[in-house]
């Protein structure tokens, strides 16, 4: 644990726990809420909407957990623990890349040239 | 302290260790764990055998069990420098200089990192390859093709809990509060670290045990108050009392085994699934969808519980005065897989109980 850090004057844990609080608060009202009114006009559903905001809502959180509370960010060991903990993303990337690759249309619906079958 | 291992000295293989002589190079507790997975392991295989339950395998598989048990706690007795005297430093590349106990906890998550993500996926390629429930009921094509209640036969679409749990506020409640609860947690686990690591002389040192006791003790609250709200979510359900001045009427919250919403659901029907015209009831196999969800939140209430029975001893040793600026690392150590159950459920509570 480093030396003790703040944020505009006020302590760092203090802060990361109100900036928690109130996305979480924002993510349980994006779907409480009715929001079928903000996406009249718009090309996407109230549910993409949602998923839209609760995606970029989980982001800030997760980052801010990790760097604040883990210590990822501002000790002296950050660097190489910040490389540990994303060492994974790796398997995470390929995991995901298998999902794409076994999706029912991804015989169908991907290029040919990456189609089994295709060797030239 | 010493860092320097004394070459003349032999220290025990069981334990406990000299830590003025440096640390243990010997033991025997990888060895006993190694045997007792593999009893634990081979014994199980035996015991569930082709869907038959030989339960004459089951002390053997307990056996198993304890000789792992034994195995950790000689490691434990051997290894953890409970007074901070001593903590072995990592020699070799990357983690040069850094402490074994820190770089040891950060390749465990990494390891856990693995396990949710292979779950995750798994959620991800069911959501997205399976057709959703709603959408073939809206559909309304399920009809003819005699998906009924009144026929029984069932058809095989994805059910995502969130059909349930977001359907409103008292449905999404003890989720939501627990990721408050979670939250709360957090923060008062890197609290009691402040405390436990202030320098001597800058606090009292009978404030420093209450405070970081009283931390440690909230955060074991919470966590089993995280446990509890699970189980009134899967299983018991709860009540609403009438409070007219603000409009709520007496009602029940059913749990979601009361709605029917469990592994093996293979003849489903929601609520809502009644088609306006010919009043049919669709009937759907979703034991895919509950499955994912049981599986993945159940994996992550079994790290909850885990957690509360380290905190469970940490909380006790905190009353006794146990930590201090010289071993409060234990107490971050632990803190990073807290905050990895936590970061789990930012992750698991939009996509499973909010989408």
């Amino acid at each position: 644990m480093g030396e003790h850090k703040t944020i505009m004057g006020k302590d760092l844990y203090w802060m990361n726990f109100f900036g928690l609080m109130i996305l979480t608060l924002i993510e349980v009202a994006a779907v409480g809420l009715d929001l079928s009114p903000e996406t009249t006009g718009l090309s996407y559903t109230e549910k993409e909407l949602t998923l839209f905001i609760l995606v970029g809502i989980g982001l800030p959180k997760f980052i801010m957990i990790a760097a604040i509370f883990m210590h990822l960010w501002g000790d002296e060991d950050s660097k190489i623990l910040t490389l540990t903990a994303l060492f994974p993303a790796f398997f995470i990337i390929v995991m995901i890349l298998f999902i794409g690759l076994t999706h029912p249309e991804a015989t169908t619906g991907l290029p040919e040239w990456c189609r089994p079958g295709f060797y030239n | 302290m010493s860092g320097e291992h004394d070459e003349h000295h032999h220290p025990s293989a069981w334990g406990p260790h000299h830590w003025d002589h440096g640390a243990p190079h010997n033991s025997w507790a990888p060895l006993m764990m190694s045997i007792g997975f593999g009893i634990f392991l081979f014994m199980l295989a035996s015991a569930f055998n082709n869907d038959v339950v030989d339960a004459s395998y089951i002390p053997l598989v307990m056996v198993g069990l304890l000789v792992v048990l034994f195995g950790l706690i000689i490691w434990w007795r051997q290894d953890m420098s409970f007074d901070g005297t001593y903590e072995p430093m990592s020699t070799g590349t990357p983690f040069k200089n850094i402490q074994i106990r820190k770089v040891g906890m950060w390749v465990f998550l990494m390891s856990e990192m693995m396990v949710f993500t292979s779950l995750f996926s798994t959620y991800i390629r069911y959501r997205t390859g399976i057709e959703n429930c709603q959408t073939v009921f809206e559909r309304g094509d399920w009809v003819e093709q005699g998906y009924t209640l009144e026929t029984g036969e069932a058809l095989i679409c994805f059910e995502p809990a969130s059909h349930l749990i977001a359907s409103s506020w008292w449905h999404i409640a003890p989720g939501a509060i627990n990721t408050f609860a979670l939250i709360v947690s957090s923060f008062t686990i890197v609290q009691a670290l402040r405390y436990a690591s202030k320098p001597v002389g800058e606090i009292d040192e009978n404030r420093r045990k209450k405070l970081v006791t009283r931390y440690l003790g909230s955060t074991w609250l919470l966590a089993i108050i995280f446990l509890t709200l699970k189980m009134v979510e899967w299983f018991i359900g709860f009540y609403v009392p009438e409070i007219s001045f603000l409009g709520i009427h007496e009602h029940d919250i059913k749990s979601l085994v009361a709605e029917g919403y469990m592994i093996n659901a293979d003849h489903y029907h929601h609520h809502d699934w009644v088609d306006p015209v010919t009043g049919a009831t669709m009937l759907a196999d979703i034991s895919v969808g509950a499955s994912t969800f049981y599986v993945t939140t159940g994996t992550h209430g079994v790290h909850v519980f885990g957690g509360i029975v380290g905190l469970t001893y940490m909380t006790l040793k905190a009353s006794r005065g146990g930590y201090t600026p010289k071993n409060a690392v234990s107490i971050e150590y632990f803190g990073l897989y807290w905050h990895f159950v936590d970061l789990v459920w930012v992750i698991v509570f939009p996509f499973f109980y909010l989408y």
